[in-house]
């Protein structure tokens, strides 16, 4: 029963999609596109609660159930089993379309008619194409005979409270950007040149993009930090690029909105940047779901899937690029800037960030190319991005660290350097101070920290000279890029780590912290059994500081093992322990890793996350003026 | 001279997707990986197997015939999927299968066998994964075919789907 009801629903948003297209088309009465959008959001809302009832009560006849889910699971995890695979995160990212969709629809007023009624047309248009996708190729209501007895289970590792909203959030911020997408084509549309403050309209879809792509990315890291037990949190793989690259456009789309907003200039800019960012998104999802190319990530191997999105980006991205060569002509200003000047300062960002995009693109689609071309296999990994993506963006950060001190117009050198003399001096004491601790000197290294501090004070000093004014959203969203890059770089360029066998009772020295190896226990958890060591740290003072208690997990449904790794955090270090393979009389291999400074890195996140929600509020408010 | 300029995004993007396409449509397979064991010799091992209680000698099973060496586990959802493709090859083609169940319990692999069918000679038990470095297995399931003078001659790394049994049909026609 339910499974029929939900795939009737999800037919019933097509049909409303379907309708949507036709009424804004038409140009049909308000009250007539009313019904479509919210039929469309009410029936695709409803075949997801459905989806999420039938893993609730395991309902095996279910292929999507039977294969993701299983009795013993806790109840959490087989909620978000519903969009921890294809054919459910594929219904989560039309529900996100649709309440987008419902979003633009509020925005109608008495003088926009025309032109929200184009942006829902062409909104209608991308939840049409994937609700097709959905139910051609991927339903999640596809029905099993006979019943199962009980389902296949659901990955371990992804059993994680950062991971069971990981995909929310980041659909989010790849589908707020459709948002952002169909403005900017309906713009280029209507040709109504630049008399019609559309950009108002786009910059609250831009800001909760790039608000929960942040938040979402960084769930992400945190989750392979502490699940992989690799000691790190980044690793350039396909799937992190493909969310990394329209994270850096939206950040580029988000700073010239703001001269779009003061100067009228640029719109041209950002009505490509807009388009680029949402098409990224898309072939970011196209690279996932295809298989077409092997990652940590890789979902499902199955080309039929891939040819159909390829054809939908197809006629996207071939739609919207027309339309932009053709008539955007009258969106371009010739404005020229002073460098020393906020515009100067964001146009610079604007260019490092669609560079470093480029770079990112290119590493990640090379290999595809070189394989194409030549039929040879490359592939390509930390140490290009390394060398490329990150000295590309460190001029942009440290233009950054100033940015928000310049004035509009005309600034002149002398003024800037007044205003920034004092963060100048405590940031080179910071690094003085942080060096002499850490003693251990890279270009990189000195540079990062420079950045940091450099960020990190110029946002505190306005953020006291300002107390709580307009500014406060971006600022404290600086204040937060500069936390992060003070964890990435101490934690990139000081990180022991110590790989060494074992035995009980036997002890070993990381930094300054002593490690004893106390006891191996065997526990039972809600679905697993796991091997637990207990490891007592004492610092210099001979004082235990922690017990850490790293597992060895099996989950006898999936027949997985997964090593869970324990972690001591202060503001200062993380002391991180895995539990190799091993036993009882030739001990166990155990990684030790000290990483300096690293929780700042999704304490720069959170107050990134911060600063945007606060962004939104604001950009809001514009509107309903 | 700005009108060509305008059309630039289009142009990259749609060789981009050129490319992705032609990928897309080729035969080709993400996961077939080059082997450095190909054309040489199968790495000699010894092992217990399920259900005959007796040794498994590489030595003793290679040579006179195309086998397939077929890489599984329990545990490996995969595995279950191509279940079906590998008992065809066995009972449609008559090849001969060897199995190797991979760091895996042995109770559970043979009720596993019993359920879905046993399309395997012989299973050699690779508790703790050496079988499996020798051959440079990286992930389960991997199939190797291996000609009728013991030598590797193609490696397929994943699940075998109805395309693959086809390709991989063709191949063994070829040695053979």
């Amino acid at each position: 029963m339910a499974p029929t009801l939900g795939n009737l629903a999800l037919w019933l948003s097509l049909v409303f999609a379907g309708l949507q297209l036709y009424n804004t088309r038409k140009k049909k009465k308000f009250k007539i596109i009313a019904i479509s959008v919210k039929g469309l959001l009410i029936s695709s809302l409803f075949s997801f609660f459905l989806l999420i009832y039938l893993h609730v009560i395991s309902d095996f006849s279910v292929l999507n159930v039977f294969q993701n889910s299983h009795t013993t699971k806790p109840l959490f995890y087989k909620i978000t089993a519903v969009w921890g695979n294809h054919e459910g995160s594929m219904l989560l990212w039309i529900i996100v379309l649709t309440i987008f969709n419902y979003f633009i629809f509020k925005l109608y007023n008495k003088k926009n008619f025309i032109f929200v009624s184009k942006a829902l047309e062409i909104q209608s248009f991308i939840s049409l194409g994937f609700i097709i996708f959905t139910i051609l190729t991927s339903n999640p209501f596809e029905r099993i005979v006979p019943t199962q007895e009980n389902g296949l289970g659901f990955n371990p590792i992804l059993q994680d409270p950062a991971l069971a909203i990981h995909p929310p959030l980041l659909y989010i911020g790849y589908v707020g950007l459709s948002a952002a997408f169909s403005i900017s084509v309906a713009t280029l549309a209507l040709e109504n040149g630049e008399k019609f403050p559309w950009y108002i309209y786009m910059k609250p879809f831009v800001m909760v993009s790039w608000t929960f792509l942040t938040i979402g990315i960084a769930l992400g890291s945190l989750w392979a930090y502490y699940e992989l037990g690799w000691g790190g949190w980044w690793f350039w793989d396909p799937v992190e690029n493909a969310s990394f690259m329209p994270w850096l456009l939206g950040t580029a789309l988000l700073h010239s909105l703001i001269i779009v907003e003061k100067k009228q200039s640029l719109q041209a800019w950002v009505l490509l940047l807009s388009i680029l960012a949402f098409l990224l998104s898309v072939v970011g999802t196209f690279l996932v779901r295809s298989g077409i190319l092997t990652s940590v990530h890789t979902f499902a191997l199955d080309p039929t899937r891939g040819v159909y999105i390829l054809l939908f980006i197809a006629i996207l991205s071939g739609y919207s690029l027309m339309l932009f060569s053709s008539k955007s002509k009258i969106y371009f200003t010739n404005n020229y800037f002073n460098f020393f000047s906020k515009e100067g300062a964001i146009l610079v960002n604007n260019i490092i960030m669609v560079v470093a995009c480029a770079t990112v693109l290119l590493g990640t689609i090379y290999p595809l190319l070189i394989e194409a071309l030549t039929n040879n296999k490359i592939s390509i990994g930390e140490p290009y991005y390394n060398s490329t993506v990150v000295p590309i963006m460190l001029p942009a950060l440290f233009i950054m660290g100033v940015g928000p001190i310049l004035s509009w117009g005309n600034d002149s050198g002398l003024r800037i350097a007044k205003r920034i003399s004092p963060t100048f001096l405590i940031t080179l004491l910071m690094t003085i101070i942080i060096f002499l601790i850490y003693k251990s000197y890279t270009f990189l290294g000195i540079a990062g920290i420079i950045i940091a501090f450099w960020i990190i004070f110029n946002n505190l000093t306005i953020l006291y000279r300002n107390k709580f004014s307009n500014l406060t959203g971006m600022v404290v969203a600086h204040l937060g890029v500069g936390f992060l890059i003070l964890g990435i770089t101490a934690s990139s360029i000081w990180q022991v780590e110590k790989i060494i066998k074992m035995k009980l009772k036997t002890e070993t020295e990381i930094n300054e912290y002593q490690v004893i190896f106390n006891k191996i226990n065997e526990v039972k958890g809600a679905n697993y059994l796991a091997l637990r060591g207990d490891f007592l740290i004492y610092n210099k003072e001979k004082k235990i500081i922690a017990k850490l208690q790293p597992e060895n997990r099996f989950y006898p449904v999936t027949g997985n093992f997964t090593s869970e790794a324990s972690i001591h955090t202060n503001l200062f270090r993380d002391l991180y322990i895995v539990l190799g393979e091993g036993n009882i009389n030739d001990g166990w291999t155990i990684r030790l890793y000290y990483n300096p400074l690293v929780i700042w890195i999704w304490i720069g996140a959170l107050t990134m996350f911060l600063g945007g929600i606060i962004s939104i509020n604001k950009s809001l408010r514009k509107i309903i003026e | 001279m700005k009108n060509q300029f305008l059309k630039l995004p289009i142009i990259i993007f749609f060789i981009i997707l050129f490319i992705f396409f032609y990928l897309l449509i080729i035969d080709r397979n993400p996961s077939k990986v080059p082997s450095a064991l190909l054309n040489k010799s199968v790495p000699s091992f010894n092992a217990e197997t399920l259900f005959k209680n007796k040794k498994f000698s590489s030595s003793e099973e290679f040579g006179g015939q195309v086998i397939l060496v077929n890489f599984f586990a329990t545990w490996c959802k995969p595995c279950r999927n191509e279940h079906v493709f590998i008992k065809r090859f066995a009972e449609d083609q008559n090849i001969k299968v060897i199995g190797i169940n991979y760091k895996d319990d042995a109770e559970k692999a043979i009720e596993w066998l019993k359920k879905l069918g046993n399309p395997y000679s012989s299973v050699a038990i690779d508790k703790n994964g050496k079988i499996a470095i020798d051959w440079g297995v990286y992930g389960i399931p991997e199939t190797f075919i291996v000609n009728s003078k013991g030598k590797i001659k193609y490696r397929h790394v994943g699940a075998i789907t109805a395309k693959r049994y086809k390709k991989i049909n063709q191949i063994i026609k070829e040695i053979e």
